[in-house]
Protein backbone atom coordinates (compact mmCIF):
# COMPACT_ATOMS: atom_id res chain seq x y z
CA UNK A 1 0.00 0.00 0.00
CA UNK A 2 2.83 2.42 0.75
CA UNK A 3 4.71 1.71 -2.22
CA UNK A 4 1.27 2.42 -4.59
CA UNK A 5 1.15 5.58 -2.30
CA UNK A 6 4.95 6.91 -3.23
CA UNK A 7 3.57 6.56 -7.22
CA UNK A 8 0.50 8.51 -6.70
CA UNK A 9 0.40 12.02 -7.28
CA UNK A 10 2.10 14.84 -4.66
CA UNK A 11 0.65 16.21 -2.17
CA UNK A 12 1.95 18.52 0.10
CA UNK A 13 0.74 20.58 3.39
CA UNK A 14 1.88 23.87 5.28
CA UNK A 15 1.12 24.84 8.41
CA UNK A 16 1.38 28.77 8.78
CA UNK A 17 0.47 31.37 11.84
CA UNK A 18 -2.51 31.94 10.00
CA UNK A 19 -4.10 29.12 8.02
CA UNK A 20 -2.83 25.98 6.36
CA UNK A 21 -1.82 25.53 2.85
CA UNK A 22 -2.77 22.17 1.08
CA UNK A 23 -1.35 21.86 -2.18
CA UNK A 24 -1.92 18.67 -4.73
CA UNK A 25 -0.94 18.03 -8.40
CA UNK A 26 -3.03 16.37 -10.49
CA UNK A 27 -1.98 13.20 -12.07
CA UNK A 28 -4.80 12.89 -14.49
CA UNK A 29 -5.18 15.21 -16.95
CA UNK A 30 -6.88 15.20 -20.03
CA UNK A 31 -8.71 17.17 -22.49
CA UNK A 32 -11.26 14.89 -22.05
CA UNK A 33 -12.20 15.06 -18.67
CA UNK A 34 -14.81 16.67 -17.67
CA UNK A 35 -15.24 18.89 -14.68
CA UNK A 36 -17.64 17.38 -12.57
CA UNK A 37 -19.66 20.85 -11.78
CA UNK A 38 -20.23 22.22 -15.51
CA UNK A 39 -17.60 24.87 -15.06
CA UNK A 40 -19.27 26.43 -11.23
CA UNK A 41 -16.43 26.59 -8.88
CA UNK A 42 -16.86 24.38 -5.51
CA UNK A 43 -15.26 24.63 -2.22
CA UNK A 44 -16.22 21.71 -1.12
CA UNK A 45 -13.71 19.17 -3.23
CA UNK A 46 -11.67 18.37 -5.97
CA UNK A 47 -9.80 16.08 -7.11
CA UNK A 48 -7.42 15.40 -4.53
CA UNK A 49 -8.74 17.95 -1.61
CA UNK A 50 -11.70 16.99 0.56
CA UNK A 51 -13.84 19.10 2.82
CA UNK A 52 -14.87 17.07 6.24
CA UNK A 53 -16.44 19.50 8.14
CA UNK A 54 -16.33 23.41 8.38
CA UNK A 55 -13.02 23.79 9.91
CA UNK A 56 -11.51 20.39 8.46
CA UNK A 57 -10.04 19.21 5.48
CA UNK A 58 -7.99 16.64 3.51
CA UNK A 59 -5.96 15.96 0.82
CA UNK A 60 -5.34 12.55 -0.27
CA UNK A 61 -2.54 10.29 -2.36
CA UNK A 62 -3.31 7.17 -3.13
CA UNK A 63 -6.02 5.02 -4.34
CA UNK A 64 -9.34 7.36 -4.48
CA UNK A 65 -11.99 4.92 -4.15
CA UNK A 66 -10.36 3.93 -0.81
CA UNK A 67 -10.12 7.17 0.32
CA UNK A 68 -13.49 8.07 -0.43
CA UNK A 69 -14.78 5.54 1.87
CA UNK A 70 -12.45 7.17 4.62
CA UNK A 71 -13.59 10.60 3.58
CA UNK A 72 -17.39 9.50 4.03
CA UNK A 73 -16.69 7.56 7.24
CA UNK A 74 -14.38 10.93 8.71
CA UNK A 75 -17.48 13.33 7.78
CA UNK A 76 -20.11 11.36 9.50
CA UNK A 77 -18.08 10.95 12.33
CA UNK A 78 -17.75 14.63 12.24
CA UNK A 79 -21.64 15.49 12.57
CA UNK A 80 -22.08 12.96 15.33
CA UNK A 81 -20.04 14.67 17.47
CA UNK A 82 -20.83 17.86 16.84
CA UNK A 83 -24.47 16.17 17.48
CA UNK A 84 -23.51 15.06 20.94
CA UNK A 85 -21.43 17.79 22.11
CA UNK A 86 -22.54 20.59 20.10
CA UNK A 87 -19.28 21.85 18.83
CA UNK A 88 -17.19 21.21 16.04
CA UNK A 89 -15.39 17.57 16.47
CA UNK A 90 -11.52 18.89 17.72
CA UNK A 91 -9.84 17.56 14.91
CA UNK A 92 -7.14 14.99 16.76
CA UNK A 93 -9.94 13.14 18.26
CA UNK A 94 -11.34 12.51 14.38
CA UNK A 95 -8.09 11.63 13.34
CA UNK A 96 -7.66 9.47 16.25
CA UNK A 97 -10.50 7.52 15.42
CA UNK A 98 -9.66 7.15 12.04
CA UNK A 99 -6.49 5.88 12.02
CA UNK A 100 -7.82 3.05 14.68
CA UNK A 101 -9.98 2.17 11.85
CA UNK A 102 -7.38 2.24 9.42
CA UNK A 103 -5.37 0.11 11.89
CA UNK A 104 -7.89 -2.69 12.45
CA UNK A 105 -7.88 -3.59 8.60
CA UNK A 106 -4.07 -4.27 9.90
CA UNK A 107 -4.47 -6.51 12.15
CA UNK A 108 -7.73 -8.24 11.82
CA UNK A 109 -10.40 -9.85 9.22
CA UNK A 110 -7.81 -10.48 6.40
CA UNK A 111 -8.93 -7.68 4.45
CA UNK A 112 -6.12 -5.53 2.54
CA UNK A 113 -5.42 -1.93 4.07
CA UNK A 114 -7.00 1.22 2.85
CA UNK A 115 -4.36 2.17 0.25
CA UNK A 116 -4.55 5.93 0.96
CA UNK A 117 -2.19 8.77 2.93
CA UNK A 118 -4.18 11.62 3.83
CA UNK A 119 -3.05 15.19 4.56
CA UNK A 120 -5.31 16.30 7.47
CA UNK A 121 -5.61 19.99 7.75
CA UNK A 122 -7.86 21.27 10.46
CA UNK A 123 -8.33 24.18 13.21
CA UNK A 124 -10.07 23.81 16.62
CA UNK A 125 -10.23 25.96 19.69
CA UNK A 126 -8.00 23.49 21.17
CA UNK A 127 -4.65 23.32 19.35
CA UNK A 128 -5.43 26.16 16.88
CA UNK A 129 -4.40 25.37 13.21
CA UNK A 130 -3.27 21.42 12.91
CA UNK A 131 -1.50 19.30 9.93
CA UNK A 132 -1.28 15.61 10.20
CA UNK A 133 -0.07 12.99 7.77
CA UNK A 134 -1.19 9.70 8.43
CA UNK A 135 -1.05 6.35 6.57
CA UNK A 136 -2.13 3.07 5.55
CA UNK A 137 -0.48 1.46 8.89
CA UNK A 138 -2.96 3.47 10.75
CA UNK A 139 0.44 5.77 12.08
CA UNK A 140 -0.16 9.37 12.45
CA UNK A 141 1.80 12.57 13.25
CA UNK A 142 1.66 16.44 13.51
CA UNK A 143 3.47 18.31 11.03
CA UNK A 144 4.84 22.03 10.14
CA UNK A 145 4.84 21.31 6.52
CA UNK A 146 4.98 17.39 5.16
CA UNK A 147 4.31 16.27 1.61
CA UNK A 148 2.89 12.73 0.40
CA UNK A 149 2.94 10.69 -2.74
CA UNK A 150 5.37 10.78 -5.37
CA UNK A 151 8.69 12.35 -4.94
CA UNK A 152 7.66 12.93 -0.89
CA UNK A 153 11.25 12.33 0.33
CA UNK A 154 12.73 15.01 -1.97
CA UNK A 155 9.42 17.58 -1.09
CA UNK A 156 10.44 17.27 2.30
CA UNK A 157 13.45 17.75 2.34
CA UNK A 158 13.08 21.08 0.17
CA UNK A 159 11.02 22.17 2.87
CA UNK A 160 12.92 21.06 5.76
CA UNK A 161 15.30 23.67 4.20
CA UNK A 162 12.78 26.34 3.66
CA UNK A 163 10.23 26.22 6.16
CA UNK A 164 10.42 28.91 8.85
CA UNK A 165 8.23 29.73 11.95
CA UNK A 166 6.46 33.00 11.26
CA UNK A 167 5.56 32.10 7.40
CA UNK A 168 2.02 33.71 6.60
CA UNK A 169 -0.45 31.71 4.37
CA UNK A 170 0.58 33.90 0.84
CA UNK A 171 4.38 32.86 1.86
CA UNK A 172 3.30 29.52 2.31
CA UNK A 173 1.91 29.57 -0.98
CA UNK A 174 4.74 30.44 -2.33
CA UNK A 175 6.59 27.97 -0.83
CA UNK A 176 4.61 24.96 -1.75
CA UNK A 177 4.48 26.24 -5.59
CA UNK A 178 8.72 26.15 -5.30
CA UNK A 179 8.68 22.77 -3.66
CA UNK A 180 6.05 21.62 -5.99
CA UNK A 181 8.10 22.81 -9.24
CA UNK A 182 11.14 20.87 -8.04
CA UNK A 183 9.85 18.03 -7.17
CA UNK A 184 7.18 17.56 -10.08
CA UNK A 185 7.56 15.75 -13.55
CA UNK A 186 6.61 19.19 -15.67
CA UNK A 187 8.90 22.05 -16.04
CA UNK A 188 6.64 24.33 -15.62
CA UNK A 189 3.42 25.02 -13.66
CA UNK A 190 0.03 26.00 -14.93
CA UNK A 191 -3.75 25.99 -12.61
CA UNK A 192 -5.07 22.68 -14.66
CA UNK A 193 -2.13 21.12 -13.33
CA UNK A 194 -2.44 22.18 -9.49
CA UNK A 195 -5.30 21.83 -6.87
CA UNK A 196 -4.53 24.81 -4.08
CA UNK A 197 -6.90 25.20 -1.20
CA UNK A 198 -6.26 26.91 2.25
CA UNK A 199 -7.98 26.64 5.49
CA UNK A 200 -8.18 29.87 7.15
CA UNK A 201 -10.38 31.83 9.98
CA UNK A 202 -12.23 34.45 8.71
CA UNK A 203 -13.10 37.89 10.91
CA UNK A 204 -15.74 36.37 12.96
CA UNK A 205 -13.12 33.58 13.78
CA UNK A 206 -14.64 30.91 11.56
CA UNK A 207 -12.63 28.37 10.06
CA UNK A 208 -13.21 28.57 6.26
CA UNK A 209 -11.75 26.16 3.70
CA UNK A 210 -11.80 27.64 0.00
CA UNK A 211 -10.26 25.92 -2.85
CA UNK A 212 -8.19 28.16 -4.99
CA UNK A 213 -9.78 29.28 -8.36
CA UNK A 214 -7.64 29.04 -11.23
CA UNK A 215 -7.30 33.40 -11.49
CA UNK A 216 -6.05 33.16 -7.96
CA UNK A 217 -3.77 30.44 -8.47
CA UNK A 218 -2.42 31.86 -11.66
CA UNK A 219 -1.38 35.01 -10.12
CA UNK A 220 0.00 33.38 -7.33
CA UNK A 221 2.00 31.42 -9.88
CA UNK A 222 2.78 34.45 -11.41
CA UNK A 223 4.48 35.78 -8.52
CA UNK A 224 6.40 32.58 -7.59
CA UNK A 225 7.92 33.01 -10.98
CA UNK A 226 8.94 36.37 -10.70
CA UNK A 227 10.70 35.15 -6.98
CA UNK A 228 12.37 32.50 -8.60
CA UNK A 229 13.99 34.59 -12.34
CA UNK A 230 15.11 36.72 -9.12
CA UNK A 231 16.53 34.16 -7.01
CA UNK A 232 17.85 32.67 -10.14
CA UNK A 233 19.55 36.42 -11.32
CA UNK A 234 21.09 36.39 -8.01
CA UNK A 235 22.38 33.33 -8.14
CA UNK A 236 24.29 33.77 -11.50
CA UNK A 237 25.49 37.27 -10.44
CA UNK A 238 26.90 35.29 -7.27
CA UNK A 239 28.73 32.66 -9.67
CA UNK A 240 29.99 35.57 -11.97
CA UNK A 241 31.73 37.24 -8.90
CA UNK A 242 33.33 34.10 -7.76
CA UNK A 243 34.60 33.05 -11.34
CA UNK A 244 35.67 37.08 -11.43
CA UNK A 245 37.85 36.37 -8.14
CA UNK B 1 -36.64 37.64 29.28
CA UNK B 2 -36.46 33.87 27.37
CA UNK B 3 -34.90 34.76 24.22
CA UNK B 4 -35.50 31.67 22.61
CA UNK B 5 -35.22 32.18 18.66
CA UNK B 6 -37.34 29.38 16.98
CA UNK B 7 -36.02 29.92 13.43
CA UNK B 8 -33.26 28.70 12.51
CA UNK B 9 -31.37 29.18 8.93
CA UNK B 10 -30.26 26.00 7.20
CA UNK B 11 -28.95 27.69 4.35
CA UNK B 12 -29.17 30.97 2.76
CA UNK B 13 -32.18 30.42 1.25
CA UNK B 14 -33.96 28.07 3.55
CA UNK B 15 -35.52 28.04 7.18
CA UNK B 16 -36.90 26.10 9.55
CA UNK B 17 -39.04 26.99 12.72
CA UNK B 18 -40.25 24.87 14.69
CA UNK B 19 -42.60 24.80 17.73
CA UNK B 20 -43.63 23.02 20.28
CA UNK B 21 -41.82 21.53 23.52
CA UNK B 22 -38.55 23.70 23.73
CA UNK B 23 -36.38 20.60 24.30
CA UNK B 24 -37.42 18.93 21.47
CA UNK B 25 -37.39 21.83 19.19
CA UNK B 26 -34.08 21.87 20.19
CA UNK B 27 -33.01 17.94 19.38
CA UNK B 28 -34.55 18.46 16.56
CA UNK B 29 -33.12 21.11 15.04
CA UNK B 30 -29.66 19.50 15.82
CA UNK B 31 -30.48 16.42 13.86
CA UNK B 32 -31.72 18.71 11.02
CA UNK B 33 -28.14 20.69 11.15
CA UNK B 34 -26.68 17.50 11.52
CA UNK B 35 -28.39 15.52 8.38
CA UNK B 36 -28.43 18.54 6.25
CA UNK B 37 -24.41 19.34 6.85
CA UNK B 38 -24.09 16.21 5.46
CA UNK B 39 -25.87 16.35 2.52
CA UNK B 40 -24.47 20.19 1.87
CA UNK B 41 -20.56 17.90 1.79
CA UNK B 42 -21.69 14.96 -0.31
CA UNK B 43 -24.18 16.55 -2.53
CA UNK B 44 -22.18 19.75 -2.81
CA UNK B 45 -25.14 21.70 -3.04
CA UNK B 46 -27.19 23.23 -0.61
CA UNK B 47 -30.63 21.55 0.04
CA UNK B 48 -33.55 22.66 -1.38
CA UNK B 49 -36.73 23.80 0.50
CA UNK B 50 -38.50 20.65 -1.29
CA UNK B 51 -35.75 18.07 -0.07
CA UNK B 52 -35.67 19.50 3.42
CA UNK B 53 -39.23 19.03 4.27
CA UNK B 54 -39.17 15.42 2.58
CA UNK B 55 -35.76 15.34 4.99
CA UNK B 56 -37.81 16.26 7.95
CA UNK B 57 -41.02 14.63 7.05
CA UNK B 58 -39.61 11.46 7.24
CA UNK B 59 -37.27 12.26 10.65
CA UNK B 60 -40.65 12.84 12.58
CA UNK B 61 -42.16 9.63 11.35
CA UNK B 62 -39.05 7.42 12.19
CA UNK B 63 -40.39 8.45 15.87
CA UNK B 64 -44.20 7.20 14.53
CA UNK B 65 -44.85 5.59 17.79
CA UNK B 66 -42.87 7.89 20.54
CA UNK B 67 -43.42 11.36 18.51
CA UNK B 68 -41.07 14.54 18.56
CA UNK B 69 -43.23 17.42 19.96
CA UNK B 70 -42.74 19.66 17.24
CA UNK B 71 -44.48 20.75 14.39
CA UNK B 72 -41.93 21.92 12.16
CA UNK B 73 -42.43 25.02 9.19
CA UNK B 74 -40.00 24.94 6.49
CA UNK B 75 -39.91 28.12 4.48
CA UNK B 76 -37.45 29.25 1.65
CA UNK B 77 -36.67 29.48 -2.54
CA UNK B 78 -36.17 26.46 -4.59
CA UNK B 79 -33.29 26.50 -6.86
CA UNK B 80 -35.40 28.88 -9.47
CA UNK B 81 -36.35 31.07 -6.69
CA UNK B 82 -39.87 30.16 -6.57
CA UNK B 83 -41.19 30.66 -2.71
CA UNK B 84 -42.10 27.37 -1.03
CA UNK B 85 -43.85 27.49 2.33
CA UNK B 86 -45.00 24.13 4.50
CA UNK B 87 -46.00 23.13 7.56
CA UNK B 88 -45.67 19.82 9.10
CA UNK B 89 -47.04 17.61 12.13
CA UNK B 90 -45.32 16.05 14.50
CA UNK B 91 -45.57 12.36 13.01
CA UNK B 92 -44.04 14.08 10.00
CA UNK B 93 -47.44 14.84 7.14
CA UNK B 94 -46.79 18.04 5.33
CA UNK B 95 -48.90 20.38 3.84
CA UNK B 96 -47.99 22.64 1.31
CA UNK B 97 -50.63 25.31 0.59
CA UNK B 98 -48.45 27.54 -1.86
CA UNK B 99 -49.68 30.66 0.47
CA UNK B 100 -49.18 30.77 4.25
CA UNK B 101 -48.85 28.08 6.95
CA UNK B 102 -48.71 28.78 10.41
CA UNK B 103 -47.95 26.77 13.36
CA UNK B 104 -47.66 27.32 17.28
CA UNK B 105 -49.77 28.05 20.24
CA UNK B 106 -52.13 30.61 18.35
CA UNK B 107 -52.33 28.81 15.35
CA UNK B 108 -56.07 29.21 14.54
CA UNK B 109 -55.88 32.86 15.64
CA UNK B 110 -52.80 33.36 13.03
CA UNK B 111 -55.02 30.87 10.58
CA UNK B 112 -57.29 33.81 10.87
CA UNK B 113 -54.80 36.52 10.23
CA UNK B 114 -53.45 35.39 7.46
CA UNK B 115 -56.36 34.41 6.03
CA UNK B 116 -57.67 38.39 5.58
CA UNK B 117 -54.16 40.16 5.42
CA UNK B 118 -52.45 37.50 2.84
CA UNK B 119 -52.65 38.33 -1.43
CA UNK B 120 -50.83 37.02 -3.98
CA UNK B 121 -47.73 38.61 -5.28
CA UNK B 122 -46.34 40.74 -2.21
CA UNK B 123 -43.01 42.73 -2.64
CA UNK B 124 -40.33 41.76 0.03
CA UNK B 125 -41.34 45.06 2.21
CA UNK B 126 -44.95 44.45 2.27
CA UNK B 127 -44.80 40.48 2.82
CA UNK B 128 -42.65 42.16 5.80
CA UNK B 129 -45.76 44.38 6.81
CA UNK B 130 -48.49 41.88 6.18
CA UNK B 131 -46.67 39.03 8.37
CA UNK B 132 -45.91 41.31 10.90
CA UNK B 133 -49.33 42.56 11.43
CA UNK B 134 -50.71 39.10 11.21
CA UNK B 135 -48.45 37.52 13.70
CA UNK B 136 -49.05 40.80 16.32
CA UNK B 137 -52.30 40.54 16.09
CA UNK B 138 -52.40 36.89 16.96
CA UNK B 139 -49.77 37.16 19.70
CA UNK B 140 -51.76 40.05 21.28
CA UNK B 141 -55.04 37.48 21.72
CA UNK B 142 -52.66 34.86 23.17
CA UNK B 143 -51.52 34.32 26.86
CA UNK B 144 -48.60 31.85 25.94
CA UNK B 145 -47.51 33.82 23.17
CA UNK B 146 -45.92 37.19 23.31
CA UNK B 147 -42.59 38.62 24.47
CA UNK B 148 -41.37 40.16 20.30
CA UNK B 149 -41.03 38.55 17.27
CA UNK B 150 -38.86 37.87 14.73
CA UNK B 151 -39.16 37.97 11.10
CA UNK B 152 -37.07 36.41 8.58
CA UNK B 153 -37.78 38.06 4.73
CA UNK B 154 -35.87 35.58 2.40
CA UNK B 155 -35.46 36.68 -1.40
CA UNK B 156 -32.96 35.74 -4.05
CA UNK B 157 -29.99 37.96 -3.05
CA UNK B 158 -30.31 38.18 0.63
CA UNK B 159 -32.51 37.19 3.54
CA UNK B 160 -33.18 40.18 6.12
CA UNK B 161 -34.11 39.45 9.88
CA UNK B 162 -36.06 41.89 11.80
CA UNK B 163 -36.73 41.95 15.94
CA UNK B 164 -40.04 43.19 16.34
CA UNK B 165 -41.02 44.51 19.67
CA UNK B 166 -44.22 44.48 21.00
CA UNK B 167 -47.01 44.39 24.50
CA UNK B 168 -44.52 42.49 26.39
CA UNK B 169 -47.13 40.77 28.60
Amino acid sequence: AMECIGHAGAALGILSKNGIVLAAEKKVQSKLLDNEFNGKHSDTSCEKMFKIDDHMAVAVAGLTSDANILINWARTVAQRHTLQYQEPAPVELLIQGLCDMKQGYTQFGGQRPFGVSFLFAGWDVYLGFQLYHSDPSGNYAAWKANAIGSNNTAAVSMLKQEWKEDLDLDQSILLAIKVLLKTMDSSALSPEKLEFSTLTLNEDYKPRFRILGAEELNKYLQQAKEIQEKEDREKEKKKEAEKGK
Amino acid sequence: INAEYMGHKISDKVYVGLAGLATDNQTVYERIKFRSSLYKLREERDLSPKALASMISHMLYERRFGPWFTEPIIAGLDESNNPYVCAMDLLGADCIPGNFVVTGTCSESLYGCCESFWRPDLEPDELFETISQALLSALDRDCLAGWGATVVIITKDKSVTREIKCRQD
